[in-house]
């Protein structure tokens, strides 16, 4: 008797999670990726010094998860009601287990930004009540940076796992989800750390670390095109639902934000940038720039568009 | 040498633990008999009784004090037909002669995703009835379960701003030992609620000998709103 009844019609109009939602995922995205690199390349290359990139990384990941909770709190329909998630928890709920694993990420990226900030704030005689904090904090530094480090995989991949709970809608309910938001959580979040550290922190352009990025940025974009790709196989090959999903991809709105904004701007961009055009353009600041917006408005147009197609395409 | 020590201390201490966890093991047994007297609260919506007039809607409406334009439950009108193609029943293409309905509100799903997704414990079971609520002093308001409800049966209840739903009028007529508005209000028999873990109950012979069809039994989310479809084959 299966399918001799039907429901079409909804209690809730529209989509549950908006605009604010998609730029939350994307701000954490930033947040974690641009740590997961700045960390990574500071064990990997055993520095001790507070580099350009590490400044600039500290600072973005503060910032942007700073800014992310704005944007969590204003879309709960009361914000005054947020404390209610701090307070109660539910260990079933994969939003809770991120509550948590917030609660240590953003004070332990304040602890980073002190670290990375040392001389600046010794130099602003305000700032000087910091100071003793820094002092009591510098011990367990390493430590920090380690948890850091884990928490910060953790947020970029909490972002997917947060919505992939989501069993109505065959385009957000992927295993691959997280692994998606992880590898374009790092592409953006290293774009964004690699351009405040020539601009604000007056980085080379050409330094060693800039060229390690500038190398693993290929292998990530390739991580990334390759599980979009399997999800979309997925959805085309799976049963009625998921292939009426994979409409998401051929028609409408948001297979044009797909197309222009996730493949045009976020991966032909940087491709064409890099390789498209002479060795001299290719090298300058502003193809080093345009490239790094390009991956950053590509990754904001990816969240998009998995948030808002997927919750239209709906079992 | 050691070796063999440590394996011999690991295997005592697997005998010591399977002493202990065994038994705490056979609890889980009782339990489970103890759940089977705990009362599963169904109800049936029968396709072939209910007409639309919509008092269950209003009757609901008054008996939770919802905000106007608000509902726990709606009243889907299904035509049978395509639109833009002639009716199969009586070759016109604007008609009304297949009228069926459809009732559309919390499926009261025993694997509920609305309560396992939701951050705080608001959305939760009530322990002693096992029907899904709310615990509005909980609900932050993030719109989570709205999303996991794969039946889209979930709204925010804007005079409280938290997300409300169907729980079968528990706080309010099941409270006071009466049946939920709706079914107290039915002229027509169309809404039958009751307990199927009760083997006198009126539901559960009913449920017995008629077919009676789950929503979107694909989620494995074993919703406990049973209906009754027309089953009329042909013209």
């Amino acid at each position: 008797m299966d399918g001799s009844m039907e429901f079409t019609m909804g209690l809730s109009e529209g989509v549950a999670w908006p605009w604010p939602i998609a730029v939350y995922l994307f701000l954490a995205g930033i947040s974690g990726g641009s740590l997961v690199v700045a960390l990574a390349i500071r064990f990997f290359k055993g520095q001790t010094a507070n580099t350009p990139l590490y400044k600039a990384a500290s600072l973005i990941s503060f910032v942007t998860i700073a800014l992310g909770m704005l944007c969590l709190v204003l879309d709960l329909t009361n914000p005054l009601f947020f404390w209610r998630i701090l307070v109660f928890y539910n260990f079933t709920s994969v939003m809770s287990v991120g509550v948590i694993a917030l609660c240590v990420y953003i004070p332990l990226t304040a602890v980073l930004c002190l670290y990375a900030f040392e001389d600046e704030i010794k130099s602003i005689p305000a700032l000087s009540i910091l100071l003793p904090i820094i002092n009591m904090l510098k011990p367990v530094r390493k430590p920090c940076e380690v948890t850091a480090l884990i928490l910060a995989a953790a947020v970029c991949a909490y972002t997917g796992f947060l919505i992939s709970a989501l069993i109505r809608f065959p385009l957000i309910n992927t295993a691959v989800l997280p692994a998606l938001f992880i590898a374009s959580g790092v592409s953006a979040g290293a774009a964004a750390s690699k351009m405040l550290s020539v601009f604000l922190f007056k980085e080379d352009m050409h330094s060693s670390e800039l060229k390690i990025l500038h190398g693993a940025e290929w292998p990530i974009m390739i991580a990334e095109i390759l599980f979009i790709c399997m999800i979309a196989m997925s959805l085309a090959t799976g049963n009625a639902g998921a292939q009426s999903a994979f409409e998401a991809f051929t028609s409408g709105v948001w297979a044009n934000l797909f197309w222009i904004g996730v493949v045009g701007v976020g991966f032909l961009g940087p491709i064409l940038l890099n390789f498209a055009t002479g060795k001299t353009f290719s090298h300058s600041a502003k193809a080093f720039y345009l490239s790094g917006v390009c991956a950053i408005s590509g990754m904001m147009c990816l969240r998009l568009f998995i948030l808002y197609a997927g919750q239209t395409y709906a079992i | 040498m050691s070796e063999n020590i440590e394996r011999r201390r690991f295997l005592k201490g697997m005998g010591a633990a399977s002493l202990i966890l065994g038994p705490m093991g056979c609890t889980s047994v009782e339990d489970d008999s103890k759940n089977a007297n705990k009362p599963h609260y169904v109800m049936v919506f029968d396709q072939n009784k209910c007409v639309g007039c919509g008092e269950c809607k209003e009757a609901c409406n008054v008996a939770n004090n919802l905000p106007d334009g608000k509902s726990k439950l709606l009243m889907e009108h299904q035509s049978g037909g395509v639109e833009g193609l002639a009716c199969p029943h009586c070759g016109k293409e604007k008609c009304n002669c297949e009228r069926k309905f459809v009732r559309v509100s919390c499926q009261q799903c025993k694997n509920a995703p609305c309560v396992s997704v939701c951050p705080t414990g608001a959305a939760h079971k009530d322990p002693e009835t096992g029907i899904v609520t709310m615990d509005a002093s909980k609900c932050a308001g993030c719109k989570y379960c709205i999303g996991a409800c794969p039946y889209n049966a979930r709204f925010i209840n804007e005079e409280t701003d938290v997300a409300d739903n169907c729980d079968f009028c528990l706080n309010t007529k099941l409270a006071k030992g009466e049946l939920p508005a709706c079914v107290q209000q039915c002229k027509y028999d169309a809404l039958i609620f009751g307990d199927a873990n009760d083997p006198t109950s009126y539901v559960n012979k009913l449920l017995a000998v008629k077919d009676s069809v789950r929503m979107k039994p694909q989620f494995g989310t074993e919703p406990s709103l049973r209906y009754i479809p027309v089953v009329k084959l042909g013209v």
